[in-house]
């Protein structure tokens, strides 16, 4: 990326019409055309550092081919009942079971998993459940719940982090020793245990675990042990920041704390924020994923895509194909994911070296 | 009184083989082979008189002595005191050390018969049943060369009382002692024989060196089979050190262990017994030198071993291990692996219990056992081999068992969950809600999707409830608890159903930790099972049994029968004599022997 910065900057240097561009001093950039640009009537126009983002973004290959795959799996999984309309599956109907001929002996009779035109991803073995439907609703169900775990992470982390730092004192010091302290717990196990002790507290002994509240509980506890890296990486950030001049002359001008923090410190940490949401995204779908392998995340006959490992693992020497499709799309994911964070933060500060 | 146990199932990290691409699953031969053993069985099972008690054991064609085999256990023996030893796995290794009045014998031919084998025959009943004696073999002996006396099992019989046996069978005593709880029956000799009391001449009589007498309250028509349990091996007085004998015991069969062997999650080491007389037994062999037994090794992994069939695996077996659920569809389909491997009943019974003092209106139940998808459930414990459809309480292993089918749940498997809906419609119950509970194991985790997707279908409000596998039965034996339906499992100890229907069916043991998981009372079953408890014509009472246990299922329907459990076990390519035995349901070890 840098490497590519300097060459576009050579090139640059020889193009007469950019000789302007090369005396700019935008820290952190590199003379090349994306620094400005020239507006309808010739003159140079400056850019926000967002479209500079975007635009070095769009120059990234790897970024790219990442985003459009991470973007297509949200989308698979936003639109996972309108493909079930007109696969005309579902992942609950156990086909296998209540169509003879399907399963022999608990597997699929069909090659490759049972793969056909009427079952794109085979059959899963036992129940007889459509796997590509299953894929589809475990990918929907685990997203939904990443997203919305790394929302509330993230949202947490920006305003104790930034309090923290923004305030110092007693109020850093308070906040520093939970952080401490809540990443002392082992959040997996914090799960398993949390669960039983809900359930006794809230639910009647006759009645199971309703499905909102088992996601409410999961939100819960990654959300509990997942905000406090973000946290403490802002808080130092903000903790620098708020030495800086722009912050004192907003003080001596009388703004108050919120919109101190609002306005000037929030807009300059949204670099590290966009950049580590990336990495906890992927992280928190290997998590949910964890917790159902373990059997203790959303249970049957919620779809979900870490428990199909769970099976998987059982039915692996007569069935393989029942292991590639999940496995490949996890793989798939998790890597698409990262290397868009990679991307992703390179574009912001393309000054760091890797 | 057993139970059958969630197996654990560990996983493997053992290497994966991918292929390219997997072939479907082929449908294995029909497997008739253990259902006909099970009918020789139930047919022939007879008392044997002094002659068929007389030993040695016919030899099996082609056994050569010598020879050490090796055996892959999953679990530890959690016990090595006889009167200690009840679940399978102890079964198993206790036919190889121990010595009883009478013992289950299956000879070559695949017939079974209860023959004396410390004794001279199964026992001779007087007094309508009221009373049993039995006489001792000349030449037997313990490990030690001592002889074997009636003073020895006068004392193997009054240490049963004392208050360290607690895991073992508690038949006999409750017979001498005419109580059905095990709090009352210790009052018979508190403490046991250690005091220097021992049971009056008018309850256990030993008026010779030879002879054991017991005198019973009400006629006993079961105690030669009762007397062949593990949990009734002989214990020589003079070395009993009370709960130390746990782990050094004395051995009377054809192997003792090896001193210092038992290594807790390891394994132990059995070797030959020079005192023990093949011509005082007609039911053991000792052909083998040596067995070493290896214990924490899982389903899988054994399975794998032997399925390998590499170097110390030829000369290896597992008494009790079996294939694992997930295994079992490549032993059906390599004939090579298949020709290793003996399949046959286990004693229990799965059933799906209905909460009695919950689900009243019996059209409710009747809704529920339609919409039962039992093919689903036995599915979940490996086909083809896990076990068989059941439509009776009883098992095709008992003397006495019919097939029968008054629900349909033979011909409709996967469940009839329109006419279950019919039926909850007309009993204006659509709707209601009904919490089905189950363990967290692998197996019911994963036939519990379909059983509460049937249910849904049905017209239920299912409230699918998991429990936890350690302390599951422990949550169901709760008179008060609030569930609806749950799955249970029941084995007989022995093949005769008075040890299946008064435990789990007779109202008066209703109580928190009993066996009537269901709240089942009806007193004219109450009635009717005092009545058959005493009938000691073992033919009649088996009829007896079974056409109770079928009135039972069709009037009242306290529980739906699910499936019938089975086992497929492996062994090594050099093992010879691997046969399975319906009543250890298991491979016997005593018939093994290594091929040279």
């Amino acid at each position: 990326m840098f490497q590519e910065n300097s060459a576009r900057g050579h090139f640059a240097m020889t193009s007469p019409s950019q000789t302007a561009v090369t005396k700019t001093d935008t820290p952190g950039l590199g003379p090349d055309s994306a620094t400005s640009k020239k507006g309808k009537n010739g003159a140079l126009a400056g850019r926000s550092p967002g479209q500079l983002m975007w635009a070095r973004f769009k120059r990234d290959r790897t970024g790219v081919i990442s985003a459009f795959i991470v973007l297509s799996f949200f989308a698979l999984g936003a639109f996972a009942p309108l493909i079930s309309k007109f696969y005309g599956k579902d992942p609950w109907t156990r086909y296998g079971q209540t169509t003879p001929g399907l399963l022999v002996n608990q597997y699929p009779a069909g090659p490759n998993g049972g793969i056909s035109s009427d079952f794109w991803f085979g059959l899963e073995p036992g129940l007889g459940r459509d796997v590509f439907m299953q894929l589809l609703y475990g990918i929907r169900n685990t997203l939904g719940l990443a997203v919305a775990v790394t929302i509330v992470s993230v949202l947490t982390a920006i305003v104790l982090g930034v309090a923290a730092g923004y305030f110092g004192g007693r109020t850093d010091y308070f906040i520093g020793r939970l952080i401490d302290l809540l990443m002392a717990f082992p959040n997996q196990l914090f799960y398993v245990a949390f669960v039983p002790v809900v359930t006794a507290i809230f639910v009647a002994p006759e009645d199971e675990i309703p499905f909102w509240m088992r996601c409410t509980i999961l939100i819960l506890v990654l959300w509990f042990l997942g905000w406090m890296s973000l946290a403490r990486l802002l808080r130092g950030q903000v903790l620098s920041l708020r030495e800086r001049e722009f912050i004192e002359a907003a003080k001596i001008s009388g703004a108050s704390p919120w919109r101190i923090i609002r306005r000037e410190l929030v807009p300059n940490v949204m670099t590290p924020i966009l950049v580590q949401t990336t990495y906890m995204l992927p992280n928190f779908v290997t998590s949910i994923a964890g917790l159902s392998f373990l059997g203790v995340g959303l249970v049957e006959p919620t779809p979900d895509w870490g428990r199909m490992f769970a099976n998987a693992a059982d039915y692996y020497h007569n069935d393989i194909t029942y292991l590639f499709f999940p496995g490949v799309a996890m793989v798939l994911f998790i890597v698409a994911f990262n290397l868009l964070g990679d991307s992703v933060r390179d574009a912001f500060d393309p000054k760091r070296a890797r | 009184m057993r139970r059958a146990q969630a197996a654990i199932v560990a996983l493997t990290a053992g290497a994966l083989a991918l292929t390219a691409c997997s072939s479907g699953a082929k449908q294995g031969a029909a497997d008739d082979q253990s259902r006909k053993d099970a009918e020789k069985m139930r047919g022939q099972i007879a008392f044997a008189d002094a002659a068929a008690s007389k030993g040695p054991a016919a030899p099996i064609p082609g056994a050569t002595p010598g020879g050490t085999i090796k055996v892959y256990q999953r679990d530890t023996y959690a016990h090595l005191d006889p009167a200690q030893l009840y679940v399978s796995d102890q079964g198993s290794l206790s036919t190889l050390l121990f010595r009883r009045l009478t013992a289950f014998n299956l000879d070559n031919k695949g017939k079974y018969n209860v023959v004396g084998d410390l004794a001279t025959d199964s026992g001779q009943k007087s007094d309508g049943g009221k009373t049993w004696t039995y006489k001792l073999k000349d030449g037997v002996k313990f490990e030690d060369g001592k002889p074997i006396t009636s003073t020895d099992l006068r004392h193997t019989f009054e240490r049963q009382f004392a208050d360290f046996i607690t895991s073992g069978p508690t038949y006999v005593q409750r017979w001498l002692a005419d109580s059905n709880s095990t709090a009352g029956y210790r009052k018979l000799l508190p403490g046991g024989p250690y005091g220097g009391k021992h049971l009056p001449k008018s309850v256990l009589d030993t008026p010779d060196d030879k002879t054991i007498v017991f005198h019973f309250k009400k006629p006993v028509g079961d105690l030669p089979y009762a007397l062949a349990l593990a949990g009734y091996g002989v214990v020589e007085k003079a070395k009993d050190t009370k709960e130390k004998y746990d782990k050094a015991p004395v051995a009377s069969g054809p192997y003792k262990i090896q001193p210092g062997s038992f290594k807790n999650g390891k394994g132990i080491t059995l070797v030959k017994n020079t005192q023990w007389d093949p011509n005082t037994d007609i039911s053991r062999h000792q052909y083998a030198d040596k067995f070493d037994i290896q214990f924490s090794v899982s389903y899988i992994d054994s399975t794998q071993r032997l399925m390998a069939d590499n170097t110390d695996n030829q000369t290896a077996i597992s008494f009790n291990n079996q294939v694992d659920a997930a295994s079992l569809q490549r032993v059906a389909n390599d004939p090579k692996i298949k020709a290793r491997s003996t399949s046959g009943y286990q004693p229990y019974v799965g059933v799906m219990n209905f909460n009695m003092r919950r689900l009243k209106d019996k059209r409710i139940r009747e809704a529920i056992a339609y919409a039962m998808p039992i093919q689903s459930v036995l599915d979940a414990y490996g086909t083809p081999g896990g076990g068989e459809l059941a439509g009776s309480y009883i098992s095709p292993t008992l003397t006495g068992y019919k097939n029968i089918d008054p629900y349909g749940k033979l011909k409709n498997p996967l469940g009839d969950v329109a006419k279950a809906k019919a039926i909850l419609k007309k009993a204006g119950k659509l709707g209601m809600k009904l919490t089905y509970a189950h363990n967290t194991a692998v197996e019911p985790l994963k036939y519990s999707v379909a059983v509460a997707d049937n249910l849904k279908k049905a017209g239920f409000d299912v409230q699918n409830k998991e429990l936890p596998s350690d302390t599951y039965y422990d949550i169901i034996g709760k008179t008060d608890n609030q569930f609806d339906v749950y799955p249970s499992a029941w084995g007989a100890d022995w093949p005769s159903a008075l040890t299946v229907l008064p435990p789990v069916y007779d109202g008066r043991q209703i109580q928190d930790g009993g066996t009537n998981y269901a709240l089942y009372n009806s007193p004219e079953t109450n009635k009717e099972i005092d009545r058959i408890s005493q009938e000691t014509d073992p033919k009649k009472a088996a009829a007896d049994w079974f056409t109770l246990g079928e009135k039972i299922l069709k009037d009242d329907l306290p529980q739906i029968p699910t499936f019938y459990y089975k086992q497929v076990q492996l062994h090594g390519s050099k093992i010879g004599g691997a046969v399975n035995n319906n009543i250890l349901s298991a491979i016997d070890p005593t018939k093994l022997y290594v091929k040279k």
